[in-house]
């Protein structure tokens, strides 16, 4: 195995196989995986917040859930991905501490995922897998060869997803 | 509204200030609990931009223990204590009179329930001494434990709580307590909400 490409918070790569993109300690973060299994290309994003609304102009895109899977899409195409044949996986969503946050309201978490949802739809890519939501962190390492994906966890043990 | 990037010099050291009289009490109540001898480093005052806050301590997906609480009244905001895998274990060992056991596995409710009791013990010793210090009135919340990665627990911190701007805000102390081998260390962090920093500084007559 090809060591590790990480990819920070906020941050998003693409990368052809036999690379390994890998992001760590996602908490209420999302991150969006995408895979063009025929080319052996895949992206993946660490997204911190489901959509800019709010947010200033210059605030970098893949920040945002709704706005990374455009950019993945992008930039793998770029690499010779096909739109057509791309399947997404999303990791990720905890919500952390919820006794404390405000009772009632849904979850930063529970809301990235959905943008990422939402955004994938749009875009026409369906989602192969997911590991999201529940109280504790996540980390991920996507095979770009062969699309695999391995999320671990504290005092778990290792999740194959695909 | 607060720019926190143009807080000047004299600002600074006065939310310094706050701090070590925060961290002073804390340590007093962390040295009554545990018999040791507790240094405390002076405090930074961190202003990092949102991408960076899981990366705070070093390697996010290492696994640490975190008692985060909630601060209500006239200057809200949190506080996040942060034990390093092996200075948790060795606090629970100190504490309960018997041998470290293994981190995160070995840890059972009795290990999690002392942990969370230390973090009531210590923000309240901070939280008692600057209500006095400042003349307002801070309540904390019910302590909540999370033994996670690094990363998810410092980015629930911050995003969790919907403190998304371009920059954010803590101030960081660190603890020290003595033993016969290593150190055992803690990462105290006070993050004022953006409005409670004004209302700090005001308090202060810096403002």
């Amino acid at each position: 195995m090809s060591p590790p490409i990480f990819v920070r918070t906020g941050d998003a790569r693409a990368a052809a196989g036999p690379a390994v993109l890998a992001t760590l300690g996602l908490g209420p973060c999302v991150a969006i995986l995408l895979h063009d299994p025929v080319a052996g290309i895949g992206g993946l994003a660490h997204a911190m917040l489901p959509d800019p609304a709010a947010a200033p102009a210059g605030a970098p895109a893949a920040r945002f859930a709704a706005r990374a899977v455009p950019l993945l899409v992008h930039e793998m195409t770029a690499l010779g991905a096909e739109p057509g044949r791309l399947v997404a996986a999303l990791v990720g969503g905890a919500a952390l501490f919820e006794p404390l946050v405000c009772a009632g309201q849904r979850t930063l978490g529970a809301r990235n995922v959905q943008a990422a949802r939402a955004a994938l739809a749009e875009a026409g890519i369906p989602i192969r897998a997911e590991a999201v939501g529940g109280d504790f962190g996540r980390s991920v390492y996507f095979q770009l060869s062969d699309g695999r994906i391995r999320v671990t966890a504290v005092g778990q043990p290792d999740v194959l997803l695909v | 509204m607060i720019d926190i990037r143009a807080l000047d010099a004299l600002e600074l050291d006065g939310l310094r200030e706050v701090a070590n009289i925060g961290a002073a009490h804390a340590a007093t109540a962390l040295s009554e609990m545990t018999g040791r001898r507790i240094s405390v480093t002076i405090p930074v005052i961190r202003i990092i931009r949102l991408e960076d806050v899981p990366y705070m301590t070093g390697d996010a997906d290492a696994a640490i223990a975190a008692v985060l609480m909630r601060v209500h009244g006239d200057a809200p905001g949190r506080t996040v204590q942060i034990f390093p895998a092996e200075s948790a274990a060795r606090l629970a060992a100190m504490l309960l009179g018997r041998e470290a056991v293994e981190f995160p596995d070995g840890f059972g409710e009795l290990e999690r329930s002392l942990l969370n009791e230390v973090g009531n013990i210590v923000v309240g010793a901070c939280l008692n001494a600057l209500s006095e210090f400042l003349g307002m009135a801070l309540v904390m919340s019910v302590p909540s434990l999370a033994i996670d990665k690094a990363g998810a627990i410092l980015s629930a911190a911050y995003l969790g709580f919907d403190d998304t701007g371009e920059y954010v805000f803590c101030i960081d102390t660190q603890l020290y307590i003595a033993e016969r081998s290593e150190p055992l260390r803690a990462h105290f962090l006070l993050i004022p909400e953006t409005d409670a920093l004004g209302a700090i500084l005001r308090a202060m007559h810096l403002r």
